[in-house]
Order: C-alpha cells, then sequence, then structure tokens
C-alpha cells in the first residue's frame, strides 16, 4: 500500500498545483503608452463640430446613430472606440460651430465658430468636420452651396463649416507650437466628400468623369503630401492613414445606376492609388486599407455580424440628427440575441454613406488589427 | 536540444547493451519520475465564430514545465504510469486573417494521464525501451486576454477574457529508461496527445482547435 501513496500524492500535488487562477483580462494597456490622439478628417471621424444649434437640439452631433448608448454599444464613432481601446479620454471636437443660411434655418444662438484646443485652453484635438475635403474650403453642407431656387441644396443651408484637411492640420500646428510629438497617435481619413462634390460636378455638367478621376488623384496626392511635409515632417511618430471605403457600396451609390456606381468605385481608386503612392511606407506611418475591408464586409457580411448591408438604419436623410427615436421599424427592433442590443447593430449604414455605431466599431477593429502588427497595440 | 541529445544517446547507447545485473523495473516494483517536459501543441482552428474577422485563427505555442511520474510495475512487462507536473503556460497568438498581431492572450493547462505500458526485454535488463497508451484530462484555466483581444472583440467596452474547457483525449508514449545503478536511472519519453479544446471568449465568439501535441521529456527516476 505504500507504493499506491507515492501515486496519490503525485495526483494529489499536480491538482494542488493547479489550482490557482481564473480566467482574467490580462494587461490592457497598448505596448505604446499614448497620451492623446490627433484626428483629421471629414464627418467619418467627427465627433461633435456641429453639436451646436439647432442639430444639438434635435440631440444629433455624430454622423450615425446619435446618443452614448443609443444602440448599446458605449461609443458612437471608431475614433471614440480606438481612443478607448487606447485607454485615452473621449475625444471632443477641437473646432464647433454652423453658419446656416439666415431664415432658412433656426438661429439657436451657440452656433459661432469656436476653437476648444490649446489656442483656447482646452484639450479637444479631433480636428475632423462633416463636410470637410482635402483642400478645397467648400464642401457639402456649406452655407455657400446653398440656392433658395435649388431644394436640392436645403441640407446646405444648415451651414457646416467644412474646414478642410489641410487648414485643420494648420489649425492644429498654429495652436501647438508648430510640432506633434512622439506619444501623440495622429489619425487621418479624408476623400469622402472630394467624391461626392466631384460626382455633384459630373452630374451638374461642370465637368467629365475623365475629370473629375484626375482631380480625385490630385486630392489623393494632397493628402499624401499633408502627412509627409505636415505631420510626420513636423515630429509625428505615430500616424495613421485610412483610405477610402469603398464608396459604391454605399446606399448613396446603390440608388443610382450600375454605370453611375463604377464611376463612384473610379473615383475612390483614383484616390486611393494616388493616396498609398503617395505616402512612404515607413516606421511613423500605418496605412489601414479599409476599402478591401469595407468589400469584405459587404460580401461576408453574416462573418461580421452585419445583417444589412445596402439600406439605412436612419428614417432622417442625413444621420447627424438621427437618435434611437428616428430608426426604420427593422433597425429599432430589439435584437433577437443578447449580444447587440438593437437590430441597429446588424446595420452596416446610418444614412447613405455614414456607418451606425457598430459599422463605426468594425472600422476601429480593422486599425486596432494594423495597431497591434505594428507593434503600437 | 541538449535533452534531445540525452536522449538519443540513450537509445543508441541501448541498442549496444547486452542484459545487465539483477534487479530492475520487476514486477511489484514502484518508480518515480522527475524531469523536464515540452509541450507542443500542433494546432489547427477553426475560424473564429461570427461577428469577427472572416478567417481569424489562432496558434497556441509551446510551453515546458517540471514533471513527475509514478510507475507501478504490474508484471515484469506491463505497467501504469501516471504523469504530473507544474502547470504549463502557453502563449496564444493570432493567425489566418489576423497573422501578425502576435499575442493575444494567454491559458495555463495541467494534462495528468495515465498510462498503460508495456517495457521491452527483461525485467533486469538496464535497458527498457517502452510504449504506453492510456487517457489524458487536460484542464484549461488561468487565461489571460489583451488590449489587442479586447480591441478585436469589443472595443472601448468590457475587457475580453478566454473561457477554456476540461478536455478529454488519448495519449500515446514512445519511451526508455537506463538503469545507472540500484535505484536511480534515467528516462526520456516522446509523447503524441490526441485532444480538441474549444476557446470560448466573453464577447460570445469560440474557437474549436484540434491541440495534438507531442511532447518530449527527459527525467531522473528512482525505483522502490
Amino acid at each position: 500500500m505504500k507504493k499506491f501513496h507515492v501515486l496519490t500524492t503525485a495526483i494529489a500535488a499536480a491538482a494542488f498545483l493547479a489550482g490557482c487562477g481564473g480566467n482574467d483580462a490580462g494587461d490592457q494597456s497598448p505596448r505604446v503608452a499614448f497620451k492623446s490622439m490627433v484626428t483629421f478628417g471629414d464627418s467619418l471621424s467627427d465627433v461633435g463640430s456641429y453639436a451646436v444649434g439647432v442639430v444639438k437640439v434635435q440631440g444629433g452631433g455624430h454622423y450615425s446613430i446619435n446618443g452614448i448608448g443609443a444602440t448599446g454599444l458605449l461609443w458612437t464613432n471608431w475614433t471614440e472606440f480606438l481612443s478607448a481601446t487606447l485607454q485615452l479620454s473621449a475625444p471632443c471636437a477641437a473646432e464647433t460651430g454652423l453658419t446656416p443660411v439666415q431664415g432658412a434655418v433656426p438661429i439657436v444662438g451657440d452656433e459661432t465658430p469656436t476653437f476648444h484646443d490649446a489656442s483656447n485652453g482646452g484639450t479637444c484635438t479631433n480636428y475632423a468636420q462633416g463636410g470637410a475635403r482635402v483642400t478645397v474650403p467648400i464642401g457639402p453642407g456649406n452655407a455657400a452651396l446653398f440656392n433658395p431656387a435649388d431644394a436640392t441644396t436645403a441640407g446646405d443651408a444648415i451651414g457646416q463649416l467644412t474646414i478642410p484637411v489641410k487648414t485643420q492640420i494648420a489649425n492644429y500646428l498654429a495652436h501647438n507650437g508648430g510640432k506633434f510629438s512622439a506619444d501623440q497617435l495622429v489619425t487621418v481619413m479624408a476623400g469622402g466628400n472630394d467624391i461626392f462634390m466631384n460626382v455633384g460636378g459630373i452630374s451638374a455638367g461642370l465637368e467629365t468623369p475623365a475629370q473629375a478621376v484626375a482631380a480625385m488623384t490630385q486630392a489623393g496626392t494632397e493628402l499624401a503630401g499633408y502627412v509627409n511635409t505636415q505631420i510626420l515632417a513636423n515630429g509625428a511618430t505615430h500616424v495613421v492613414v485610412v483610405n477610402l471605403p469603398d464608396v459604391s457600396l454605399t446606399p448613396y451609390a446603390l440608388a443610382q445606376t450600375p454605370q453611375a456606381q463604377g464611376l463612384v468605385k473610379n473615383l475612390v481608386v483614383a484616390f486611393n492609388t494616388a493616396l498609398q503612392t503617395g505616402l512612404t511606407a515607413g516606421a511613423s506611418l500605418v496605412y489601414v486599407d479599409a476599402f478591401t475591408a469595407s468589400e469584405d464586409q459587404a460580401t461576408n457580411k453574416a462573418q461580421y455580424g452585419l445583417a444589412d448591408v445596402s439600406d439605412p438604419a436612419c428614417t432622417t436623410s442625413s444621420s447627424l440628427v438621427c437618435t434611437k427615436a428616428t430608426l426604420v421599424a427593422g433597425a429599432a427592433a430589439p435584437a433577437s440575441s443578447a449580444a447587440p442590443a438593437t437590430n441597429a447593430n446588424t446595420y452596416e449604414y446610418a444614412d447613405s454613406v455614414h456607418p451606425t455605431p457598430y459599422g463605426y466599431r468594425l472600422l476601429s477593429e480593422l486599425v486596432s488589427e494594423q495597431l497591434a502588427i505594428k507593434g503600437w497595440l | 536540444m541538449k535533452k534531445h541529445s540525452i536522449a538519443t544517446a540513450l537509445v543508441a547507447t541501448a541498442a549496444v547493451c547486452g542484459a545487465g545485473a539483477a534487479h530492475a523495473q520487476a514486477a511489484g516494483e514502484v518508480m518515480v519520475k522527475l524531469g523536464w517536459n515540452k509541450i507542443m501543441p500542433k494546432v489547427r482552428s477553426t475560424e473564429l465564430s461570427a461577428p469577427s474577422l472572416p478567417g481569424s485563427t489562432i496558434d497556441i505555442k509551446s510551453a515546458s514545465a517540471l514533471f513527475f511520474t509514478a510507475a507501478y510495475m504490474v508484471t515484469d512487462n506491463f505497467s501504469v504510469e501516471v504523469l504530473g507536473g507544474l502547470p504549463y503556460k502557453h502563449d496564444i497568438i493570432g493567425t489566418g486573417s489576423v497573422q501578425g498581431v502576435g499575442k493575444i492572450g494567454s491559458i495555463h493547462q495541467i494534462s495528468p494521464t495515465v498510462l498503460l505500458q508495456y517495457r521491452f526485454l527483461s525485467a533486469d535488463s538496464p535497458f527498457r525501451p517502452r510504449i504506453g497508451v492510456g487517457p489524458t484530462f487536460a484542464w484549461f484555466y488561468g487565461s489571460k486576454g489583451s488590449a489587442a483581444l479586447t480591441a478585436f472583440t469589443n472595443p472601448g467596452g468590457k475587457p475580453t477574457t478566454i473561457g477554456g474547457d476540461t478536455e478529454l483525449g488519448v495519449t500515446s508514449e514512445l519511451g526508455a529508461s537506463f538503469r545507472i545503478d540500484k535505484h536511480w536511472f534515467v528516462d526520456a519519453a516522446v509523447l503524441k496527445t490526441f485532444i480538441n479544446t474549444t476557446a470560448k471568449l466573453s464577447t460570445g465568439q469560440s474557437t474549436t482547435s484540434r491541440l495534438n501535441p507531442v511532447s518530449i521529456n527527459a527525467s531522473i527516476g528512482y525505483s522502490f
């Protein structure tokens, strides 16, 4: 029997040594200890530049389904998901304001453009604005485009500032000593509004498709130039450039003819090609291919947890003022499973071009994956 | 690699050795061993279930730890051996479409195994090669996630954790011992275990992995 004691002791010892530790989250800090995130771009990165006046009254400000937690997710925009991932405080708009057309839109009183960055004692560093283009100062929603005789320009009466990326970067530099720092993550994503303005230009007979493609190539080259000469050359060591998703797959393009969709795709490809060509791969730069990911999401929607990749979840024409109260019936329905809080999390798009919070979350996951591969996350 | 060399030397030596002195691995004897074991999983994981990036799979890296065994000679040739040891800590890395993201977590594991063995040659031979087969109970516990895992599965939300199951597998063994003196011997073995496990994330996704590890070990033993 003594010999069997040896066996039982061995088994008991093994069990004892193993009996420690449950499952835990592990170290949640990113590999690079970022201190802040600086964002340049358009509506896809905007966290509330226009959350003033009539937009604020309607509970809007994000180009998605507004209201923190509206769909059960904690954040709305991809830059918010990403800053939470990097353990930073939530991003806020570096400049807010509207220039509404007098008489066309009620003036509430707090629309005067105001900075909330270092120039004004603030800490907000998200310069992205809805309607912003790469270089041209007038983009969709800008009051300068409003024409009382043309009903299709009614949305422009809201008076978005549409400060272009070029000026956003210049504003940052002017307000922060002309420098970026090594503990900042700088994100750049733009070009969509150049697509819409050029498609509009073709429709209005102002330019040919070939001229539009050339204009997009120029915009892509210019954006790459700003990243190189204004951001990387001024001290930024952690820069993320996200290319344009395939706009030809958005409800905006799907509502048009196949020829028009093909044109939109050509414009996107021209922009992305010029952007990528103009950037130099290096230790300080991560290039995120949202274009390929957006096509994959449309093709393999179920794997991404998506059910609808072609219809807007919002009933409002712009998601800037979309909330939980203005969702289509399918999106407003309670979720069938416990994981997503509402069916809105199975929709890719909130309006004709902007993602739902879940769609933005997928973008943040894509960016995070590239940051992890780079060794920054 | 040094352990490999020892094992190789043992086998080589054994090949030219004849029968030796009395008293070794005879019926009724109990032997204990203490050594170092390396487990090398040969992972083939299924795609992480939705919602996830299509084609996300994982690999589970090798781990080494102190191990000990106790064996009882039922007859001069048949024995029963119980294998235990300190826990193994395996790193989990992303593969497939998340290739390159590096370590996304880790998990601990112990896998006590019982082997029914047949030992070749006579009881008094200094060299006893053996084959064995028996059940392995793998217990996965003590997992850790990472910032990257949370970023891919629940960004901005509650950190994601990994849950493992207790699994039953089958292990086969090829081993040999070489007697040094009346009580002491050295031993080496290669084991192949056939086992699957399902890792479940706290965010709902899961992936089933065929682990089928190969283990190699070297140890020093004492017979009573």
